[in-house]
């Protein structure tokens, strides 16, 4: 199996998350540029969109990529229930393109962000959290649009359907206002769509996967990545 | 076939070979002062169809919209079945006409810039003039509706003004008319003749229907020099007018606008302390290179559904004259 990691113009992250993919058995991760379209996608098992400023941020934080050549491609694989991760701006790119729900605004401080937060995983059983239910992780966030928002009515479909991934809390689990970084609505860090085979989160869970950076947390969720992919 | 609407200087027939489009027959008819002055002037209905033809062809070749199907005869034309807009549009470069009279303005003075009137389509009432937000008010048009009459309007004007100086003639005013197909398309309709347009030569000698309100000579005289004029009229030589285009997108009333928060309190820093709320959107200009035509305001329609707003924070809305 392998997974592609996308690179658009301005995507920054993508050699962190390959170098931590190659540490994981089976991981096998291959750079793919935007540029090479959906083609290059095609021996694909699993995406990763990794974070960064894919287009300089220009228009709305992942607005540009949503309409990029290769989404098509993404698009596929993911109706095709194969794994598609989006960390960071890969989490504004998924929403742009329309293959998770809500956008991503501005902080509520209207500034960047960068530091260690808490997440509440869901109780509920996803893909990419087997082992983590409930679990409090550590893992650091980076970002000037993480405010999560979506309409009443899809933040209840989100709910009731146990897709709501991860929520901002503190050490003790709680999602509390005070533990809101940026605003995000119900403390939301990460949601999966409907198959529950595309997950977009915040926080960055390759900063978090090895103890010399003071987290391993993020690696479970990778490995979950892995596993699942594999599956398929 | 049938006859549908008889006007002071056409016909309109039912076209029996599709449900889509009508005749129009121009007919040997003039009048003026609101059908004060009248009389048959044989010949005149062919002139009238001519020069239309000929100016809605060239403008249908720099993309204006307009409801020339076919020229079928001498004094026929297939023409696309509209539903003529209650509004009609007056566009001056040069001040001539009721525009004289209404402000005291000596005739033959240059106008800054083009200026484009409305006039509410009324014989009974003469047809006055009606201002925009009058026109909407009461329902006639629509306010984007209005915003586009004038921006093809200004399109015309610019085409057809090249046209004439082609042959050192000074377009000074015309009138245009509108129509609403039944799918809601606004396509310019009506005639462009020697009757709906000032035409003057350096010596400020008219080449319109000026000369029958003034009793100053033969119209089909003048019909006739315009149209042979017209082979010296190359609507390819003349550049291709750019459009701008306002699009405006705003956060949606509710959603929270962290930038514009931190700019309101920024202002009242700077003790403008009155601002209850502040929210920061994005403006797009968009040059384009063609008139705007319903088909390319259905085409920004889409960009910002696709691209330039986020329906789930934002809407969005088009400006023709920021």
């Amino acid at each position: 199996m392998t997974t592609a990691v996308i690179r658009f113009p301005g995507t920054n992250n993508e050699y962190d998350v390959i170098s931590v993919l190659k540490a994981i058995p089976d991981g096998d991760p291959y750079l793919v540029k935007s540029r090479d379209g959906a083609k290059a996608l095609k021996d694909a098992d699993s995406i990763v969109i990794p974070g960064g400023f894919s287009y300089g941020d220009y228009l709305r934080a992942g607005a540009v990529a949503s309409v990029g050549d290769i989404m098509d491609g993404i698009r596929e694989l993911a109706s095709g229930g194969k794994p598609v991760l989006g960390i960071c701006n890969g989490f504004q790119i998924l929403t742009e393109a329309g293959l998770l729900p809500g956008v991503l605004l501005a902080n509520e401080s209207a500034h960047f962000i960068c530091r260690w937060v808490y997440l509440k995983v869901s109780s509920g059983t996803t893909t990419f959290t087997k082992g983590l239910e409930d679990a409090v992780l550590r893992i650091p966030i980076a970002h000037a649009e993480g405010n999560y928002y979506c309409s009443a009515e899809e933040l209840d479909v989100l709910k009731s359907n146990g897709r709501v991934v991860f929520r901002y809390c503190d050490s003790e689990g709680e999602a509390s206002i005070g533990a809101n970084p940026n605003g995000s609505i119900e403390n939301i860090a990460g949601i999966v769509n409907e198959k529950g085979n595309v997950l977009g989160m915040m926080p960055h869970p390759e900063r978090a996967s090895r103890s010399i950076l003071g987290s391993t947390d993020g690696l479970m969720i990778l490995e979950n990545f892995v596993r699942a992919s594999k599956e398929r | 076939m049938k006859l549908l609407h008889e006007g002071k200087a056409k016909r309109v027939y039912i076209d029996d070979s599709s449900p889509d489009n009508v005749v129009i027959e121009f007919i040997d008819n003039v009048t003026a002062g609101d059908g004060a002055k009248h009389d048959v002037l044989e010949g005149k209905g062919k002139l009238a169809c001519d020069l239309t033809a000929f100016f809605l062809k060239s403008l249908q070749k720099k993309g204006i919209e307009t409801h020339l199907v076919k020229v079928l005869d001498d004094t026929r034309m297939r023409c696309k079945k509209v539903e003529i807009l209650p509004v009609e549009v007056v566009c001056r470069n040069i001040a001539a006409g009721s525009f004289c009279r209404r402000y005291g303005i000596e005739k033959g003075t240059v106008l800054a810039e083009p200026l484009v009137e409305f006039f509410l389509k009324d014989d009974s009432l003469h047809d006055p003039l009606i201002t925009s937000d009058a026109a909407v008010n009461l329902g006639l048009v629509t306010h984007s509706e209005i915003q586009f009459l004038r921006a093809l309007t200004l399109s015309v004007n610019h085409y057809l003004s090249e046209l004439f100086k082609q042959v050192n003639l000074v377009l000074v005013d015309f009138k245009l008319e509108f129509g609403k197909t039944t799918e809601g398309v606004i396509l310019l309709a009506d005639e462009i003749s020697g009757d709906t347009i000032r035409v003057w030569d350096e010596k400020g000698e008219s080449f319109d229907k000026d000369l029958y309100r003034d009793d100053e000579g033969d119209i089909r005289v003048a019909y006739s020099h315009l149209i042979e004029l017209q082979q010296q009229m190359d609507i390819d030589a003349v550049p291709v007018r750019e459009e701008v285009i306002h699009v405006i997108v705003q956060p949606k009333d509710g959603i929270k606008n962290p930038p514009g928060e931190v700019t309101r309190k920024a202002l009242s820093r700077l003790g403008f302390t009155n601002l209850r709320d502040v929210r920061v959107g994005k403006v797009f200009e968009i040059h384009l290179s063609k008139p705007i035509t319903s088909a390319v305001l259905d085409q920004l329609t889409l960009m910002n559904m696709k691209l330039l707003s986020n329906p789930v924070a934002e809407k969005h809305h088009v400006r023709l004259d920021l």
